[in-house]
């Protein structure tokens, strides 16, 4: 693994999403639509019902637009990197620009839903950083994730299922830090939960790495 | 083989053993509740699995416990029944502290069936009005216990005869455990060599842990049933394990979309092993951030050291064996069958 070819390799991602802007422009609708269809349905709510829709909204964003990231590209091309880079690097590659599109997406979710529905968070730091933690999480177990689905023929279907429970120990530790961002709840060793969360995704990343060049070889 | 004669030697063990060892006697309410201080009261105390009238009423000692230090001692004891003993108790007219009421604890000493005890037994509430009497509260302290240690299982209120599920609700789990964790190993056996036969292996273990699971599942419901109240109460174990579970269903989802056995068995076990690692922290870092209705719960994901007692061991650790050996039985036999199948489909 080399900085040069990572750099490369992140540079063709920003390119295609660039050349591909119709892909990112239908996640953003979708994140808009959501939280527009969440709003209409629940109106004002209270803070701990805010923070359940919200990463609700969150997470069927963050699925949509990561099962792209290796079903856009077709075997041929595959094929062609598989000649050209390694295995680890590309998935590295997939993971930051993943986090980064899912820190830009949750972003653009909270200011839409924070402008219709209100924003009832105390701690914005804590809050910001819950964020960052969450998008990192939820991109290296999605990318993961997608990287298999993508070989499948049902694979939205397989994403889904294959993902949810995987993710769901991140999901509960981001809503229990973000219910303390919004004092929902009081907690001022919270930073146990950040250990614990850091913890999950360090194990899931080690494993990414380990497992990722098994899916590779077609 | 020698380890499915033991596991079928183990387990009619449990079954007989678990089931028909009787309870150690306990006392399952006392009636009135509530009293004031200076008050004298007669009381009936109901036990479970009592035999009172094997001794003489003189040889029973009946006491309403606060602490160490602090104990009404009953007088004027009666037999009643088998069941039902009746004492007169008079309560000092102060209070062991400074408070409006106090829960004792009833303590019966009985010399055939020995020590058994009611924590938070009756309230006593502070007279105002009466603020006298002869009665204090240290006249005779709780000593010379029969204490027995016969082969009988503990008595604890609200599980009552339901103890008995420890033996068979807890080691579905164990055997879930060390047959999913052989479902990992051949799954990683499988990616450094990929031959069918470990892919069966893999599939097979799952499949038999994700048995064990929902036979898990539904002894724990039938028990919450009876403890708590209801089989389902949002309990962050019983999700985690509804969760563990939906992460094996997948994984068959997944065995299955391929056109291409091999391709299916490598992503299949890749997911294994993912999906594995990600139990971890389902299964013991989860739970201790949330309060369960589990013993144990607070930091501790398994049993704590006072939940089980010697006799239980005794039931308790032959059971996980037993239930484990059956689960690579069953294994075994779903492995060979598969086997057997793939050959006459031509797959192998």
């Amino acid at each position: 693994m080399n900085l040069n070819m990572l750099f490369t390799l992140l540079r063709k991602e920003f390119l295609l999403e660039f050349r591909q802007r119709y892909a990112i422009s239908g996640i953003v609708l979708y994140v808009f639509s959501m939280v527009f269809v969440v709003y209409i349905s629940s109106v004002r709510v209270q803070p701990p019902v805010w923070n359940v829709l919200f990463w609700l909204i969150v997470l069927f964003a963050s699925i949509n637009a990561v099962v792209k990231s290796f079903v856009q590209e077709s075997g041929a091309r595959q094929l062609y990197y598989y000649q050209l880079a390694d295995p680890a690097t590309l998935l590295l590659a997939k993971i930051i620009y993943n986090t980064l599109l899912l820190l830009v997406l949750s972003s653009l979710a909270f200011g839409a839903y924070s402008v219709v529905a209100g924003n009832p968070v105390k701690d914005p730091g804590l809050f910001a950083l819950v964020l960052l933690l969450g998008s990192l999480g939820f991109s290296i177990a999605f990318t993961f994730i997608a990287s298999i689905a993508a070989k499948a023929n049902n694979s939205a279907t397989l994403m889904a299922i294959l993902s949810f429970p995987v993710v769901l120990p991140i999901l509960l530790t981001l809503v229990r830090l973000s219910q303390i961002a919004l004092r929902v709840i009081q907690d001022t060793s919270y930073q146990r939960d950040i250990i614990n969360l850091l913890a999950i995704d360090a194990i899931l990343i080690t494993l990414t790495f380990v497992l990722f060049p098994f899916i590779w070889k077609d | 083989m020698w380890w499915k004669t033991l596991s079928v030697i183990l387990l009619l063990y449990v079954i007989t053993t678990g089931l028909l060892v009787p309870l150690k006697p306990g006392i399952t309410h006392v009636t009135p509740e509530t009293f004031k201080t200076g008050q004298t009261a007669e009381i009936q105390f109901h036990g479970y699995n009592t035999f009172y009238s094997r001794s003489a009423a003189s040889d029973i000692r009946i006491w309403l416990e606060y602490d160490s230090l602090h104990a009404v001692a009953g007088q004027n004891i009666r037999i009643l029944s088998d069941t039902t003993l009746s004492a007169a108790f008079t309560f000092p007219a102060r209070l062991p502290r400074p408070t409006t009421s106090v829960m004792l604890n009833a303590i019966i000493d009985h010399p055939a069936d020995g020590v058994s005890l009611l924590p938070g037994a009756i309230e006593v509430a502070l007279d105002t009005a009466a603020p006298s009497g002869a009665a204090s509260w240290n006249q005779t302290p709780v000593s010379q216990l029969h204490i027995k240690s016969d082969f009988t299982f503990p008595y604890r209120n609200v599980i009552y005869e339901s103890i008995r599920n420890t033996y068979f609700h807890v080691p579905m789990w164990f055997a879930l455990m060390f047959l999913f964790i052989a479902s990992v190993v051949y799954s990683v056996r499988y990616l450094y060599h990929p031959q069918p036969d470990f892919d069966r292996r893999a599939a097979g273990y799952a499949e038999t842990g994700l048995l064990f699971g929902g036979l898990g599942l539904v002894t724990g419901m039938l028990w919450a049933h009876f403890a708590w109240g209801a089989a389902w109460s949002n309990d962050i174990k019983q999700l985690m394990t509804a969760v563990a579970l939906l992460i094996y269903l997948a994984y068959f989802i997944l065995r299955r979309s391929f056109d291409e056995p091999e391709k299916g068995a490598r992503l299949a076990a890749v997911y294994n092993v993912f999906a594995f690692a990600s139990l971890i922290p389902l299964l013991y870092i989860v739970p201790r951030m949330f309060a369960s209705l589990h013993p144990g719960a607070t930091g501790n994901p398994a049993f704590g050291s006072e939940d089980l007692d010697n006799t239980m061991r005794l039931v308790f650790y032959p059971s996980i064996i037993g239930f484990t050996l059956l689960g690579f039985w069953v294994a075994e036999l779903r492995i060979r069958f598969q086997r057997v199948a793939d050959k006459a489909m031509g797959l192998d």
